[in-house]
């Protein structure tokens, strides 16, 4: 997977508690622990989900990251599919 | 002892996170569906209910994949999903249990990976919020790499719920055995809400007469065609690999597009 660094980032926020919360109260400082092109960088900290899919993230990935952003699915799928 | 109890049943977050979203007519049916299998599992009385089960990289990930993970754990938490719906819960596991089972495998041309240390997501936690609500039942989980190529074959699949059979039979608990996810889906991706009835209905077709060799002919190809999470359906191809060729009824089948997926249910109503 091209995007390990940035699936295995999004999949902890996913998955950890901590990481969540670090996540919500500073994204760069979580993002600077993972090895992230800048335009993965990028899209994560501008929360470009049209971005991060083009990008290669797993829908079983992205889409439960959205849901902790408490994005509704309309909302996800026409990012996805723009 | 025996096994007292089988069933397979899709596992869809939206069946706790967004209930409400399924139309009426399905809701009623898909509950009354859970009604049912949760009537027999109590009736049955199980000691332990082996799950054959997967996951959405909670606890798996690229770092490192094995075809097939068997939970040795002493307790296993869940759901890891705050948006899911199911209050957290503790289960009980049965490291004896996981333990024949892996020797059994070893003894036969299997090598599962295992862990002492597993997180349930929705995979597992749907299916038990529904079956076993008070969560006090021991559980032994089967983890499939259902999500990264190379999954295990199809074939294969059937082939080691033939070495899980005897090994569970010869327990001297009363084994229950839960297949969980499918039917047919593509969740997350591009393709979101896509079902494939026609494949669903097949699949289920040859899981209720038991049809050992059509299972076994699925390419991973045909569970991929009918959506990316379609392949979480080698659980089910373990089970009726257990169940050696017996057949199964169909509790209920509905596609449920605000779910995203073919929702289905089967049962098999003799103890084995």
């Amino acid at each position: 997977m091209s995007t390990y660094a940035l699936s295995k980032l999004l999949r902890e926020v996913n998955r950890n508690p901590v990481t969540r919360a670090r996540y919500f109260e500073d994204a760069a400082a979580v993002a600077a622990e993972f090895d992230l092109t800048a335009e993965e960088r990028k899209a994560l900290l501008e929360k470009d989900i049209g971005a991060l899919y083009r990008l290669g993230v797993h829908g079983l990935i992205l889409r439960p990251f959205t849901l902790i952003h408490k994005m509704p699915e309309p909302e996800y799928l026409q990012a996805i599919r723009s | 002892m025996s096994i007292v109890y089988a069933a397979a049943a899709s596992h869809a977050p939206g069946m706790r996170a967004w209930t409400k979203q399924a139309p009426g007519h399905q809701l009623e049916k898909i509950l009354a569906g859970w009604d049912t299998l949760r009537q027999a599992l109590e009736a049955a009385k199980p000691d332990v209910l082996v799950m054959l089960t997967s996951e959405h990289w909670a606890n798996f990930f690229l770092d490192n994949m094995g075809a097939f993970c068997v939970g040795r754990g002493e307790h296993f938490a869940g759901p890891v999903e705050p948006w899911l719906g199911i209050e957290n819960a503790t289960l009980d596991g049965d490291p004896a249990l996981a333990t024949e089972i892996l020797n059994a495998c070893y003894a036969n041309g299997f090598e599962p990976g295992f862990s002492h240390e597993i997180a349930f997501d929705h995979g597992t936690m749907v299916p038990l919020s529904y079956l076993t609500p008070d969560m006090k039942t021991r559980v032994v989980p089967i983890f499939f790499n259902t999500l990264a190529t190379p999954r295990p074959s199809p074939a294969r699949c059937v082939a080691l719920g033939k070495v899980l059979g005897p090994v569970l039979r010869q327990s001297n608990l009363r084994v229950g055995v839960i297949a969980t996810g499918g039917l047919s889906h593509d969740p997350g991706e591009r393709n979101h809400g896509f079902i494939d009835s026609d494949f669903d209905a097949k699949f289920l077709d040859a899981m209720t007469k038991g049809d050992l060799e059509a299972l076994s002919r699925y390419a991973d190809a045909d569970f991929f065609a009918a959506g990316g999470g379609t392949p979480e359906l080698l659980a089910w191809l373990t089970l009726a690999g257990v169940m050696a060729g017996q057949g199964s009824d169909t509790v209920c089948y509905e596609a449920v597009v605000p779910w995203a997926t073919g929702i289905g249910m089967i049962n098999y109503s003799k103890a084995a």
